[in-house]
């Protein structure tokens, strides 16, 4: 580290900033120092100079030209308002330009910054609302362009065309209304679009014509009416986002374009109608959401959409489901249909990877032997709020892995528990005809059970072993020793013994102590709520 | 010495615009990022500029927030989009590879396939 | 439902290792009472708001997170703790001495994998204390069961 060390073979730095050496190369810090204006005696070793979070107002001419070698410079966080092409002269081997967080109001249009090798820019956290079309001429090898959160009202459509390498770029927090077509066309290389955050209506068919490797689409958070028909020409797109707009429907074959999906955000659109062809052929699609779609009636047609794991399709107006549903998906692990108008289910036979199925309020009223058969990955059920009367026997013996088990608000007069040993949660409140008080046998694992009535709880202790814990009471336990005596009621192998660990007593004493803990059973029973069933 | 660039951490410097003892910066002043620096057991909000090498920025009405890149990437665009690689992986089009597509060479200094 | 109060032991790593360990005192979250041990790792209230954030630790941690009624919740109070459950902590203290709705927020869940604590007043106070020291802990927490006495019911 140099700290002002003058007079040595090592190029001087400028004070009060600290220097690095890097080899016969130097790196500059000058942030956070109150500067008003750049050093003038830089070293023209200097490879990295930081100059954010100063009171730069104004870069003086030919401030960087003896800086041939600086490979990233630093001015975020300053006052900047203009930067000239002359101010930025001889940085001939400049890569990261960071400018973001200033106050800059227009760039230079006549005689643009000559920065042949810059890849990275940093416009954004300014206050631009144009960009002139001659900005980026003298930085044709441009890859990463931020200009997100200024105040541009349109796409600069011309200023972009001299940017060929642009690889990913981001519009985001603007004012643009609307994308004109052939807005990107020169953008061959680009992957990355955010457009997220304006104010964009609505989209020209050819908008995104030429766009031939995006990848990543971020529309979220805009005002969009209709599905961005445009995305059609996107044929390499693997992430689109268009979350939080103003959506109704989603046509049929809405994706035809775009087999490489992999994922699509749009929940948060007041979307009704979903063509039935719409998610067709997305063979690397995982996920698939949709809540509130009202108009929904059929379970859409999913052909060729094979790698689906995660599928929520809520608050629509499914009726039925398909029997063939588990051969389309194979990899479904999460299923959740709550809120439908479901009566029969089909077998889940096949989606052997299923470990969630959310079937909450709905109107299913029987579970045959075949629903659930061969779920061994499933480990949360929801059935709360249906009509169900009647389980078969055996409709839960090959679910190993079950752990929460939610039958709330049902008609049920028995519950079968073959199958249900592995449980932690289950849930049998609102069941007003089921009188039966299960063993605690049925559940070595249980941990919170909610049963009908408070007289089923009786069998877990719940009656007479326990005296209200005072409330959280602001005192402190007064002596150690008191503190200690109680946890030591907890190992009674330790009775006779001074209980007084230190750090490898204190692992062993891990191994021995694993407590038992205890069940949570609702409704407590108490003097209104006795063990003893009042019908007898 | 500045445990990252550009910033000094703790609630006196400058972006910060509500803080506490014990978790550093609560929130920033607009257009500043919060990222959140572990150092050892603790864990404190930190307000900057431009996020620390590893990180990327997101902007958003409501906050800005600094997100880890991917493991292989020293620094990134977003979570899927890699500007510069950790040693012995190779950039091209966003992503870090150990190996280049056919008909690119592997820079070790520029850690980039190139043609 | 009377809630389960915790016993905190706490170790301190760098110290030594024969000293006795301070004991503290919490209250478990709803039916997540338990045993459980590990390295104290603070976590900005700010964090633990969306899965992607991958910061993994390597050995057992006990998350501890010093709630602020200044800081907006990104995500409830339930599903901080599970992402940090799921994050592989061991357990979950909530320090909720400066925000007053949180211990509300907690009473009444029941499907927590481990345990999740509160903790206040002193006990926070000498627990924040060794993280802004940055004194790494090893801590273990257990039940303490009150001792139970008859109950009558005159019905």
């Amino acid at each position: 580290r140099i700290q002002e060390r003058q007079g040595s073979a090592a190029p001087p730095c400028p004070s009060p900033c600290q220097c690095e050496e890097d080899g016969i190369f130097v790196m500059v810090d000058c942030s956070e120092l109150g500067l008003s204006s750049v050093p003038t005696n830089l070293s023209p070793l200097t490879t990295y100079l930081d100059l954010s979070m100063n009171n730069i107002s104004e870069i003086q001419p030919r401030a960087f030209h003896r800086l041939h070698l600086l490979s990233e410079l630093r001015i975020s966080g300053n006052q900047l308002r203009y930067i000239s092409g002359h101010a930025l002269q001889g940085l001939h081997n400049l890569k990261v330009l960071m400018l973001q967080n200033n106050q800059l109001e227009r760039l230079p249009d006549d005689a643009p910054w000559d920065l042949p090798n810059l890849l990275s820019l940093r416009l954004d956290a300014n206050l631009l609302s144009e960009v002139p079309a001659g900005a980026f001429r003298g930085v044709r090898s441009l890859r990463h362009l931020w200009l997100d959160d200024n105040s541009l009202t349109e796409i600069p459509v011309t200023a972009l065309d001299s940017l060929p390498s642009l690889q990913a770029m981001t519009l985001a927090l603007n004012q643009i209304t609307h994308i004109p077509d052939y807005a990107f066309t020169n953008l061959s290389a680009l992957v990355v679009l955010h457009l997220h955050n304006n104010k964009i209506q609505s989209m020209d068919a050819r908008c995104f014509e030429g766009l031939h490797s995006l990848e990543t689409l971020d529309l979220n958070y805009n005002d969009l009416q209709e599905f961005p028909v445009a995305i059609r020409t996107l044929s390499k797109l693997q992430e689109l986002g268009f979350h939080n707009n103003n959506i109704k429907a989603i046509p049929e074959r809405a994706f035809v374009g775009n087999p490489q999906l992999q994922t699509i955000h749009f929940y948060e659109n007041p979307i009704q109608s979903v063509g039935k062809s719409a998610f067709q052929f997305l063979p690397k699609l995982h996920t698939l959401s949709l809540n509130g779609a009202t108009q929904i009636q059929e379970f859409p047609d999913l052909k060729g959409t094979t790698s689906l794991e995660i599928l929520t399709l809520t608050r629509a107006g499914l009726s039925a489901l398909p029997l063939d549903l588990c051969e389309q998906l194979p990899r479904l692990r999460v299923l959740e249909l709550s809120y439908n108008q479901i009566e029969d289910l089909p077998s889940f036979y096949h989606c052997s990877a299923l470990q969630e199925i959310g079937l909450q309020h709905n109107q299913i009223r029987r579970i045959e032997l075949s629903t659930f058969q061969q779920l061994v990955s499933l480990r949360a059920l929801d059935l709360s709020w249906n009509m169900i009367e009647w389980i078969h026997p055996d409709a839960f013996t090959s679910l190993h892995s079950l752990i929460k088990l939610d039958l709330t608000e049902n008609c049920l007069s028995s519950v079968p528990v073959a199958g249900l040993g592995g449980l932690t949660h289950l849930k049998l409140r609102g069941n007003t005809e089921l009188y039966e008080a299960f063993s605690p046998d049925h559940f070595p694992r249980m941990r919170v059970i909610e049963m009908p009535y408070a007289y089923q709880c009786c069998v877990y202790g719940s009656c007479d072993s326990y005296k209200p814990a005072s409330q959280w009471d602001t005192e402190q336990s007064n002596t150690d020793e008191d503190l200690h005596k109680r946890t030591v009621a907890m190992y009674p192998i330790h009775a006779d013994a001074h209980y007084d660990p230190d750090l490898e007593e204190f692992q062993l004493e891990i191994e021995e102590s694993k407590l038992q803990t205890s069940v949570q059973c609702t409704p407590t029973p108490g003097p209104f709520r006795p063990c003893d069933s009042l019908l007898g | 010495h500045k445990q990252i660039p550009g910033v000094s951490s703790g609630c006196q410097q400058g972006g910060c615009l509500t803080c506490s003892d014990y978790n550093g910066c609560l929130s920033c002043k607009p257009r500043f990022f919060m990222h959140l620096e572990r150092i050892g057991m603790k864990q404190i909000g930190v307000c900057m500029t431009s996020c620390p090498p590893g990180f990327y920025g997101t902007r958003s009405p409501e906050r800005n927030t600094c997100t880890k890149c991917r493991s292989e990437c020293d620094s990134c665009f977003n979570k899927n989009f890699c500007t510069r690689c950790r040693a012995g992986f190779y950039l091209h089009l966003g992503k870090c590879q150990e190996n280049c597509p056919e008909g690119l060479a592997r820079s070790d200094t520029q850690r980039e396939c190139v043609s | 439902r009377p809630a389960l109060r915790a016993v905190i032991k706490v170790a301190l790593l760098n110290h030594d290792p024969t000293g006795k360990p301070i004991t503290l005192e919490g209250v478990f979250v709803g039916g997540s009472a338990g045993y459980a041990e590990g390295k104290l790792m603070q976590y900005h209230p700010l964090s633990l708001c969306n899965t992607s954030e991958d910061e993994r630790q390597e050995s057992d941690f006990i998350t501890i997170v010093k709630l602020e009624h200044r800081v907006p919740r990104c995500l409830p109070l339930l599903d901080k703790a599970r992402m940090a459950l799921d994050k592989g902590a061991q357990a979950v203290i909530f320090d909720v001495s400066d925000d007053a709705n949180a211990a509300a927020e907690l009473r009444e869940t029941d499907s927590l994998s481990r345990p999740v604590v509160l903790v206040r007043a002193k006990d926070a106070e000498q627990l924040m204390g060794l993280v802004n020291k940055n004194e790494e802990a090893k801590v273990r927490i257990e039940i303490m069961v009150e001792q139970p006495q008859s109950l009558h019911y005159d019905v």
